[in-house]
């Protein structure tokens, strides 16, 4: 048995799971340790094992589920607009009849290579009620919008968001629309089917594997969303926008709480983790069918 | 096979190592040598070479202290001066880092107050009543009380105050003297137009200037520090606080909601339109830019406001700085400190005493620097080459009556939760009432915390 597992095919992988373990499995043991104790910064030289006291002390805490619950929102508001614009551009910058297709497909990829902090720092001036161009434009046709007002203040992240990553959910879009056949789509036309009809019937049934892994890609990438919120709102309006990495970022190191921390980021790991393998079981189920 | 089982062993062994919860790091112990004293008068070997390491925010004053440093290290050859100066965001982790590694990255810190007594009972500063006792003609009494007061904690002295930023009410005064807007508000109000005093009376100013196209008030709630920052100078005027004499939490009694109704009433009446997130920059544009009349900010700002050629333009000089309406005003200051695990106390408490003395500290107040002597602020040569006797005797009065933002080990958060409720009700997400009573249960639960 020994012999067998040693058996060069799997000793070739020993390398990368010592790396793994190194830089993944030390942190992560380490933190599930740190969530069981009571282990504050301040108080260093005395931590003291509580056990799952700390996921339990999570069910009661409001700011936690605001935390999450805003998450969620600004998760699917963002992916959402993502996904329909990203479709939207993937389809135009396929034809071969746009114009300067592949030049637009560099320029629109451009967002992409911004860091999200400058970004987020970008359009606090952008949106800044003083300062601002987009407020100062929509001034001039005499419409007033508070940006950061407790009811838009999400959404208004949600568009950054939309701004930064659409290209990406374009390029994964593009890609799939590029690996069709094309078979289908010159009988649709032979048929004297819409662009439309061709789009509903053809493109998108097609393209569903495509699309689900892109949008579960996404949903996974907007879950970190940490930058914006700090750069812009430190969460406010309230805990309007207060999503739940500040938060554990919040408790973690402003107020040094070391194992609340660790347990709310463990409870992100499990929402994550679903949704990873709900994009195998998905992909699967959509290539047996 | 023997090779396998050896590869199997060190590939366990390095396993185990990496998976093995880390054993929190001890503080280091004290130096076994005494550290190299620098300052002693007697003819004993030359002072050993000492590079310290200084950790400041990078806010005007830090240009002020750098400058003064390079005549420092011109009279104490054996000390060189090494600044890391950050924004505000980055110091606190930076610090908290230095404390827990096992020598400290920083021989000098600045400390905030609300960190003060955090960092000392978690037995990270160095108590600095020796030094203090020990260097000639240092004068600590000569610290404004109030200011003094944030450095000592559990009767200890843990910092020596550097800087402080104290609220006040700063004024257009030109507005405020204008003939026009004072028959009109003798004739609406039935009294003279004055500087607010009451925060009624500085409600229905900030009314009666929007009323004229100005802004009553450039205010600051966003969420957490601004907010309960700004606020809590209402809450002084309407006699409340956050916790009363005995310790009880007391944020949500009747004074506390007078401050916040008054204070929303004014935000909703008088405050430009969407500045719900404004922090003190906003603010202080608003007012550069001419648009509000007052607003309650930090002191410091006045000259800021006041100076030829500054953000104010044309309206440089037209500004004057009061009390805060009730006098009692939020407190907030920056403290030198030598963290416990630095080798390099002496040298360190060579540079603070030398940067912080009568003479030096005169130096740095002329050249700019934010007040924290009373001999200083009293100084007519500081009046004549600084910002004018009336505002160093104001800012004295201010500091003199004027309380710290939050005390304890839980001050940071404190601030923040109860920010976070302050900014809700102004949003109008929350009721007073709720707001208050979320923001006194959950400063119970924080104190309630072990």
């Amino acid at each position: 048995m020994i012999r067998k597992l040693f058996h060069l095919k799997y000793r070739m992988l020993f390398p990368i799971v010592l790396v793994l373990v190194l830089i993944m499995g030390y942190p992560l043991v380490f933190s599930f340790w740190v969530s069981l104790h009571d282990y504050r910064l301040t108080a260093i030289e005395n931590v003291q094992w509580i056990g799952l006291k700390q996921y339990a002390m999570l069910f009661k805490n409001a700011s936690y589920w605001t935390a999450m619950r805003n998450t969620i929102v600004f998760v699917v508001m963002a992916v959402t607009l993502e996904l329909i614009l990203g479709f939207g551009l993937a389809v135009l910058l396929h034809r071969p009849t746009t114009l300067f297709r592949h030049f637009f497909r560099a320029i629109l990829l451009t967002p992409m290579f911004i860091t999200p902090i400058a970004v987020g720092l970008m359009f606090r001036y952008m949106l800044n009620s003083q300062l601002g161009i987009i407020p100062n434009l929509l001034r001039l046709i005499g419409i007033q919008i508070d940006w950061f007002g407790p009811q838009l203040a999400l959404f208004s992240l949600a568009l950054i968001d939309v701004w930064q990553w659409t290209p990406f959910m374009m390029l994964l879009l593009l890609a799939g629309l590029e690996a069709l056949p094309s078979e289908p789509f010159e009988a649709a036309r032979v048929d004297g089917a819409s662009s439309w009809r061709i789009i509903w019937h053809i493109t998108l049934p097609m393209m569903r594997p495509i699309i689900i892994a892109s949008v579960i890609i996404r949903m996974l990438d907007a879950f970190r969303v940490y930058e914006y919120v700090y750069a812009i709102t430190r969460g406010g309006p309230g805990e309007s926008t207060e999503t739940i990495q500040y938060h554990i970022y919040r408790v973690g190191f402003l107020y040094f709480r070391m194992g609340e921390a660790s347990a709310m980021a463990y409870t992100l790991i499990v929402v994550i983790l679903f949704l990873v393998v709900l994009l195998f079981y998905s992909l699967r189920w959509e290539r047996e069918k | 096979m023997r090779r396998t089982i050896f590869v199997l062993t060190i590939v366990l062994v390095l396993v185990l190592a990496g998976c093995r919860p880390a054993v929190p790091t001890p503080t280091p112990p004290p130096p076994t040598k005494p550290p190299t004293v620098v300052e002693t008068p007697t003819p004993t070997p030359a002072p050993k070479a000492v590079t310290l390491t200084v950790i400041m925010e990078q806010v005007p004053d830090y240009d002020i202290v750098a400058e003064l440093t390079k005549k420092f290290e011109a009279e104490h050859p054996h000390i060189k001066i090494k600044f890391d100066a950050m924004p505000y965001d980055a110091m606190r982790d930076k610090i908290l880092t230095s404390f827990l590694a096992p020598t400290a990255t920083y021989d000098v810190i600045i400390v905030d107050n609300p960190w003060m007594d955090e960092f000392a009972k978690a037995g990270f500063l160095t108590p600095l009543d020796d030094y203090i006792a020990k260097t000639e003609g240092y004068d600590f009494e000569d610290f404004v009380g109030p200011i003094r007061e944030i450095g000592v904690v559990d009767g200890k002295i843990y910092g020596v105050p550097y800087y402080n930023y104290a609220l006040g009410l700063i004024v257009r005064q030109d507005l405020f003297d204008n003939p026009e807007y004072k028959a009109k508000y003798q004739q609406q109000y039935g009294k003279p137009l004055t500087i607010p005093t009451t925060l009624e009376d500085y409600v229905q100013i900030g009314k009666f200037f929007r009323a004229q196209g100005i802004y009553g008030a450039a205010m600051q709630p966003q969420r957490g520090y601004k907010v309960f920052e700004e606020w809590k100078n209402w809450l002084y005027a309407a006699g409340g606080n956050l916790l009363d004499e005995k310790g009880n939490v007391i944020i949500d009694n009747e004074a506390a909601q007078k401050a916040l109704t008054l204070y929303i009433e004014m935000f909703r009446n008088a405050a430009p339109p969407n500045s719900l997130n404004w922090g003190f920059d906003e603010a202080m544009r608003s007012m550069a830019a001419g648009e509000s009349a007052t607003m309650i900010s930090y002191n410091w700002m006045l000259p800021t406001l006041n100076k030829p050629g500054g953000p104010a333009g044309d309206l440089a000089g037209k500004f004057a700085l009061y009390e805060v309406p009730g006098g009692k005003a939020v407190l907030g200051a920056w403290h030198w400190a030598i963290p416990k695990n630095t080798p390099h106390k002496d040298a360190a408490w060579t540079y603070i005493s030398w940067l912080t003395s009568k003479p030096i500290d005169k130096q740095r107040v002329i050249m700019g620097g934010a007040p924290t002597r009373v001999s200083v602020m009293t100084d007519k040569e500081v009046w004549e080459k600084g910002y004018g006797q009336q505002y160093y005797e104001t800012v004295l009065k201010i500091l003199e009556d004027a309380e710290p933002l939050a005390r304890g080990p839980r001050a940071e958060e404190i601030i923040i939760e109860v920010g976070t409720y302050l900014n809700s009700a102004v949003a109008g997400e929350m009721t007073v009432a709720e707001a208050l009573k979320a923001a006194a249960d959950k400063v119970r639960e924080i104190l309630a915390r072990p």
